[in-house]
């Protein structure tokens, strides 16, 4: 019988097990591969798929994640079904832009890493332990992403209870962790449309003080000429958008049917 | 130090003995699959009993908290790296028991200059029905035992033996409710810990065993839920859902 030398942290109890995490493992065996990565440089977004516009807006119980369903490989529509707003547990989702294949594996070594810390440590990780679990996981690719290969760009979302409200945070490539008082955005619309939340703010108010359906109409406009804008973003037209909430009451889908009105309301205008 | 077959056996038999000495007196636990899920039951005096191990799997025991402790710890361990490296429905409570723990606590056992585990513990599954749920009972020494539908472990045969005598004397075909599992639970519970403490009692009630351990101790009990929409199925049942059970 061995002892627990992990002190609940998932990564040291991979390396115990001799699991490497795909995509996201700096050290020799990248070194190995750097003759062959270097090849790739400037080829990653031919080939590797990517996600593009996620935006997160706060509301009046909570934050409002909404994605377009494109991932593109280079000029290629590659998948027009992609999900980039994902639970990272019952209180906190993560949107993701960029490289899927790293996101897509950091999401998943943090879900488990979550789950692991509850289990063994026997209590909940902080909201600020979570944070930073995310930098790590960006620190991590970063040898990568300095190549040009699998960069990614994830936006936190999660309900403070011991402040009653919801907050975003967003991040470098590096790991540097940002709050954002009223939105955050990522992928390569978001770029685009940055001047927009800023006019939907000043005319309209704040986002923090909408009411769920109208931030659902204003993140779906965003959406919608993010897609105008950038090749890349798949937009609303063509395909549902998906939209997750996250409140006190947690994580929570937004149903179909107000999703689908609020596409037709815009789609009207 | 063992240097005989005679001596190795000798061995063998006083390291049993000296952990059963010590879980004698151990508060047993109940698991009982209900049509919500799966619910695992105890008394407990300070230290939790009853644990989360993975997406559906629940552990409790009796013995040595210490050694309880380093037992969760390599399944939760075991469970983790597992359903990372491959998916969360590779972890099996038989992979957890049969693979990960069993042949590392025979080892311990089996070797003269290492003290035994006082441990025996109870591992549970949640299936998509009751039908498929699965408890397995890990004992000192390495042996498992599968069961469906319920699982107990107590400090001694006889008490284990009458727990499972309440538990299928009720236990109909289909599963129960909730609420009636909780109250067939604690009945189990408590005759188990007449059984296996206060037979010198005598005749007292089911219930006023289960009033007296309450009144030092602290009713502990653990739910799996089949149809929970949370990342996490397990939960600990809260005072409030427990106080209608407990004795007046």
């Amino acid at each position: 019988m061995s002892e627990d030398t992990s002190h609940g942290d998932f990564e040291k109890l991979l390396e115990a097990h001799g699991i490497r995490l795909l995509n996201l493992s700096p050290g020799p065996s990248s070194h190995e591969k750097r003759g062959t990565l270097e090849k790739w440089v400037g080829e990653d977004r031919a080939v590797s798929v990517h996600g593009t516009t996620v935006i997160a807006v706060k509301f009046k119980d909570g934050v409002l994640n909404v994605a377009d369903r494109r991932a593109t490989a280079g000029n290629a529509i590659f998948y027009e079904e992609a999900e980039k707003i994902l639970k990272l547990d019952d209180e906190t989702l993560i949107a993701i832009a960029g490289s899927y294949a790293t996101a897509f594996e950091a999401v998943r070594f943090l879900q488990h890493s979550l789950k692991y810390y509850a289990r063994s440590q026997l209590q909940e990780m902080s909201l600020e332990g979570k944070l930073s679990e995310v930098s790590r996981v960006l620190s991590r690719s970063l040898p990568g992403a300095l190549q040009g290969i699998g960069a990614f760009l994830p936006i936190i979302s999660a309900y403070d209870r011991a402040q009653s409200e919801g907050r975003i945070f967003f991040y470098d490539v590096m790991g540097a962790r940002f709050e954002s008082r009223e939105f955050g955005a990522a992928g390569s619309g978001a770029e685009r449309i940055r001047g927009s939340f800023e006019y939907i703010v000043r005319t309209k108010g704040p986002f923090h003080q909408m009411k769920l359906d109208e931030a659902l109409h204003e993140t779906l406009l965003l959406l919608d000429i993010a897609a105008s804008l950038d090749t890349a973003t798949g937009g609303i037209r063509q395909y549902l958008p998906l939209a997750k909430t996250v409140t006190a009451e947690g994580v929570c889908d937004v149903p179909e049917e107000p999703l689908r009105s609020a596409q037709k309301a815009l789609l009207k205008e | 130090m063992a240097f005989t077959p005679y001596d190795w056996q000798q061995t063998l038999r006083q390291k049993a003995d000296y952990v059963e000495d010590r879980l004698r007196e151990g508060s047993p636990v109940v698991g009982l699959s209900c049509h919500e899920g799966v619910l695992l039951l105890t008394v407990r005096r300070a230290q939790q009993k009853i644990f989360e191990i993975y997406d559906s799997l629940a552990f409790s025991g009796l013995g040595n908290q210490s050694d309880l402790e380093a037992v969760r710890q390599i399944a939760v361990d075991f469970a983790h790296a597992e359903g990372f490296q491959r998916s969360p429905t590779d972890v099996s409570i038989q992979r957890v028991v049969g693979v990960a723990l069993s042949p590392a606590i025979k080892r311990g056992f089996s070797d003269p200059l290492r003290l035994p585990l006082v441990f025996r513990g109870l591992f549970a599954q949640l299936g998509d029905a009751p039908e498929s749920d699965l408890f397995y009972v890990l004992n000192y020494d390495g042996e498992f035992v599968l069961t469906h539908r319920c699982g107990v472990v107590a400090g001694t045969e006889g008490a284990r033996e009458a727990m499972e005598r309440v538990l299928s004397s009720r236990n109909s075909k289909k599963a129960p409710k909730r609420d009636v599992a909780i109250e067939l639970a604690l009945e189990a519970w408590a005759v188990g810990r007449r059984e296996a403490v206060e037979k010198a009692a005598g005749e007292a009630t089911w219930r006023a065993v289960l009033a007296q351990a309450v009144e030092t101790g602290a009713l502990e009990a653990a739910f799996l839920e089949r149809d929970s929409r949370r990342e996490r199925p397990f939960r600990f049942l809260t005072e409030s859902e427990l106080k209608p059970f407990l004795p007046r």
